[in-house]
Order: C-alpha cells, then structure tokens, then sequence
C-alpha cells in the first residue's frame, strides 16, 4: 500500500475534505459522482488529489450513472465509491439495490440534506430510512452514522475493508453539517495503525475455466423463475443475520442505573453526550446509547442495556420526524419501556433541547 | 477556557467566512477545540452570510448553537437576521457604519455595542481589510486566540497574496491591531442597552 499520511498528523478540515483524504488512504482507486450540495466538496478536494496519486474520476451525467459505474468498476475490481446526498441519494437507490442484489462492495458517503425533494441543501437525518431499506429490496446493507471527523476518516477506512470483506454494498452516513464543518482529528496511514486494508479483487473475467479450475461467478440481478429469487434471497438474507454481530457496533454510557436512557445517532449524539452529563450533574440520572451501525442495527444490546438499567424510558432524539425511532422499535419489539420523542426534522438539536425534553418527561 | 460561542455575520463577499477560518485555524494550533460551521444556502451570493464559531478547553458538542456569547452583525439585514442568537447574556456588536432600523437589535442582550470598522477601514487603511479589522475586534472582545497565533494563520492563509504584494502584510496586520484596539475601547466605553 502506498503511504499517504506518513506519520500521523493532526488536521483542521470539513468532513468532506475528510472523507477525500480517508479514500486515498484506504487506497480507493476511483470515485464516480455527479454533484449535490452538500457533499460537492468530496469530488472538489478528489478531484484535486486524485491526479497527484495516480486515481481516477468521473463526473457522470446524473446520479443514475454515478451509481452504475461505481457497480461496473468494482466488479472489474477496482476500489471505487460515490458520494450524494438527498435527491441524488434517492436516484441511487436503483444502483444501490443492484448492489445488494450481486454483492458488490459499493461503498457510498451519504450527506444528508433536508428533504422530501430538494428540501433544503443544509443538514437533516431524514436520509436514515432511505439509507437502510431504500430500494425494492432486504435493505442488505452495512451503514455506519458517524458524529465526528475523526469518525468519518475511520469508518470511512473501515467501509471499504467491510464491502470487500463481506459484500455487501456499505455506507457512511453523514450530513450536511458534518459535510461543512470544521474541526480536528488524525490521519494516518491505516496500516501503521494494525490496519490491514483488503485488496480489490476482480469479480467477473477471472483467470481459469469454469468448472474445471474455479466455480462459476454468478453476479445476477435477474431470475427467470420466482423459486430461483427465493432461494438466493433467502441464502443472503442468512448470511447477512450471521455476519451482522461481527459488524454491529454502538456506544452506551451511564446506562447501568439511568431512568431515562437517551438514544441518539449521528452528529445529534454530541448533543445527547452533553445532554446527558449536564442532566447527572443535575442529579437527573440519564443514560446515553447510540447505535453507530443503523444497518445492522445493535438489537441486543439495546435490549440487554434496557435490562440491565431498568430504565423507564427511551427517549429517541432526532433530527427527523421518527426515522430512527421507527428503526429502533421494530428492533426492539415486545420491550415494554416507554418510549417518547424528540423529533426536530431538518433541524439541529442541541442539549438545551434534549434536556428540556427530558424533564418535560420525568 | 470555557465555552465561548460566536455568531459572525454579514453580506455574502464580506470575508465573514475567511474569519472565520483564520480565527479556528488559529486556535486548532494553539491546541484549543475548535468548531467552525458556515451557514449555506442556495444562493451563490449575496444575502446574509453567518459563520458559528465554537471555541473551548473541551470535546464541543453540537456543531450549531441557539444562544452566542457574542454576535457581530456587519450590516444592516444581519443585525436583523442574528437578533435572535442573542439572550440576556450575549454581547452583540454591530457596525456603526451603516443605517438601519433600530428596534431590529435585539430585545434581550448584556450588552450592545457599536464599532466602526467600515469607516475606519475606508477612511485610515483600505476597504479590503475590513474583515480584518474585525477579526482583530472578535479577539479585542473575546481573547479566543492569542494575536500572535491569529497573525500567523494570517500569514498562513495570505501567504501568496504577502508574496506578490510584501506591503500587504503590514497592511493588514495593522488593520488586526486597529480592530482589537477598537473592541477595547468599546467595550470600555460601556455603551449599553439603555443608552
């Protein structure tokens, strides 16, 4: 792998310049895209870098087509990825089913925008929905919800290593303040950090014959019989369930004894961590949990931190009007704790927002 | 240093964002935490443009605020647009230089203050630098930063304009030195809601 980063260094950056940086790093080849605000900057800042380490792009003619070639480059075993946001995320869907259908490690860096349609060009989390189960399919996908650069350059690292690896179209869902932002964090080179990143691989016009050297590649997203979907459906809907507790990951804190346990995700878990340590400060005892995978979603350990705490109630903050809380109570069917809501669609939350909320409750 | 939350803004092309870059920039290398997020909109320019700066010792949180500890309003439609970022414990600042109607400030404020950047920078330096002079202001009001790391992301930032043109430097490292004074002063005069 060629070292881009050198010894680590601290930097100053927006997420989308961010995210330009962690795909070099992660040694992606080429980045397909066409342009939505708020992630332009990711093409900007790659288009500036590619030329100089030797990687690629194309500015397609829509979305569609971003989505498409990514899907064409990976299975020619190329390390490719996309990025949108909001409408264009909504065209995707059409490549994205494709790669769920064929188990192509598309990764895609999603900034939400406020929505429906053009909504705003600003920040939402009304992508969640859209990100998890878009498309006329299982929602077979991976989808990390970062709440920090320092995030984002890692799981944007991390969602290449987890396509290639599983197969599985994967995602880095972030938003548009995410996307514009400031602040610090660390690059580095993934693999003085232990990382062994996975090499791309071609999919289709592999050496050796068919049935005599290597088993047939079958990439299809067509079935002439209905019995013959069922079946491969059923076979990756099962290894989806069986790899999904290797790739489940969260952060729960101060949810041993809390009362109220504040669930949260993306760049509104900031919020929620302050939140919930000015409410103990008040003697108010909150909990914090924040899936970082939407897709799979951390089910049981939700369920074992609802046990465990003997909390009362849930509180899902979002900045949408119950995508998150749909996801997390089909999860967490049968539970009897109370839920409620914080749902500010299109909009930040602050702790100011969520404390108020809280003892609006209890 | 504890949480210090700004509200910069002003018309799109006032340099309110590169302010804004230069002032986090400054304190990303002084060690500080630093958050900087600009408004965006549709538009390519024009209307109000506000930079949310965040400064502090520890991990900040969300990246936008409801209340500022200081807002600067640089023309006349953001004063009306930033009034509410301010409560009882806000020091908001607005150029003296431009009319507008009055009862836009804000209800609630510690303290109101005008300053006279765009005259100062017309009349003694040059009308480019005025966001300079104001950037020397925020630090004169807040002590963010240190003026010396603010000179120094500065430099980093107008290092290919300094080479072209050396004069530039001093230029504008005077006009940094005027806006702090500024502020100082200001704020000393202790001009207040009421008068």
């Amino acid at each position: 792998m060629e070292k881009i980063i050198g010894e680590p260094k601290k930097a100053f950056m927006t997420g989308n310049e961010t995210v330009a940086w962690a795909c070099l790093a992660a040694g992606a080849d080429i980045m397909f895209g066409y342009p939505i605000t708020p992630q332009n900057e990711v093409m900007h800042y790659w288009t500036r870098l590619a030329p100089k380490y030797n990687r690629g792009f194309l500015q397609t003619e829509d979305e569609l087509s971003a989505g498409f070639t990514t899907c064409g480059a990976v299975q020619a075993g190329k390390k490719a990825f996309t990025a949108t946001a909001g409408p264009g995320n909504v065209l995707m869907q059409e490549p994205f089913g494709m790669a769920e259908a064929m188990r192509l490690p598309v990764l895609s860096i999603i900034q939400q925008r406020g929505g429906p349609s053009s909504g705003t060009v600003v920040y939402s989390q009304q992508e969640v929905t859209l990100t998890t189960y878009g498309g006329n399919g299982e929602g077979h996908r991976i989808v990390y919800s970062t709440a920090t650069h320092q995030e984002i350059y890692d799981y944007v690292i991390k969602g290449f290593n987890i396509a290639w690896k599983y197969r599985f179209p994967t995602f880095v869902l972030g938003d548009g303040y995410q996307a514009k932002m400031r602040e610090p964090l660390e690059m580095y080179d993934p693999e003085d950090k232990g990382i062994e990143i996975i090499k791309p691989y071609p999919l289709i016009g592999i050496p050796g014959n068919i049935g005599e050297s290597r088993e047939p590649q079958h990439l299809c997203n067509i079935y002439s019989l209905e019995e013959e979907l069922y079946e491969v459906l059923m076979k990756v809907s099962a290894e989806y369930e069986a790899i999904s507790p290797e790739i489940v990951e969260f952060e729960a804190r101060y949810c041993e004894d809390a009362d109220i346990i504040i669930i949260s995700h993306g760049v509104v878990s900031r919020a929620a961590d302050d939140a919930v340590k000015i409410l103990r400060a008040q003697g108010i005892k909150a909990g914090y949990f924040r899936p970082i995978t939407l897709r799979p979603f951390p089910q049981q350990q939700l369920r074992d931190v609802i046990a465990q705490s003997g909390a009362e109630h849930l509180l899902i903050a979002e900045s949408a009007y119950g995508q998150l809380e749909r996801l997390t109570k089909q999860e967490i069917y049968g539970e009897t704790v109370k839920i409620d809501n914080l749902f500010m669609p299109g909009v930040g939350i602050i702790d100011y927002d969520i404390i108020k909320k809280v003892k609006s409750i209890i | 240093m504890s949480l210090i939350r700004i509200a910069l803004a002003g018309e799109g092309g006032q340099g309110v964002q590169s302010v804004a870059e230069i002032l986090t920039e400054a304190a990303y290398n002084e060690n500080q935490q630093t958050i900087y997020i600009p408004n965006f909109g549709l538009e390519q320019r024009g209307g109000v443009s506000i930079a949310f700066i965040q400064f502090s010792d520890k991990r900040i949180g969300a990246p936008k605020f409801n209340k500022a500890d200081v807002v600067i309003a640089l023309s006349g439609r953001a004063v009306g647009r930033t009034a509410g970022y301010s409560d009882e414990n806000t020091l908001f600042v607005y150029d003296s230089g431009f009319d507008f109607d009055k009862e836009d400030l804000p209800q609630q404020a510690k303290k109101i203050i005008a300053i006279p950047a765009v005259d100062t920078a017309n009349q003694k330096l040059h009308p480019k630098v005025f966001n300079i002079i104001i950037m020397g202001a925020v630090i004169g009001l807040t002590n963010v930063v240190s003026f010396e790391a603010a000179k120094e992301a500065l430099e980093h930032k107008l290092a290919y304009k300094f080479e072209k043109d050396p004069s530039l430097r001093e230029l504008n490292f005077k006009a940094m030195e005027i806006g702090k004074q500024m502020a100082e002063k200001s704020l000393q005069e202790e001009v207040d809601n009421n008068d």
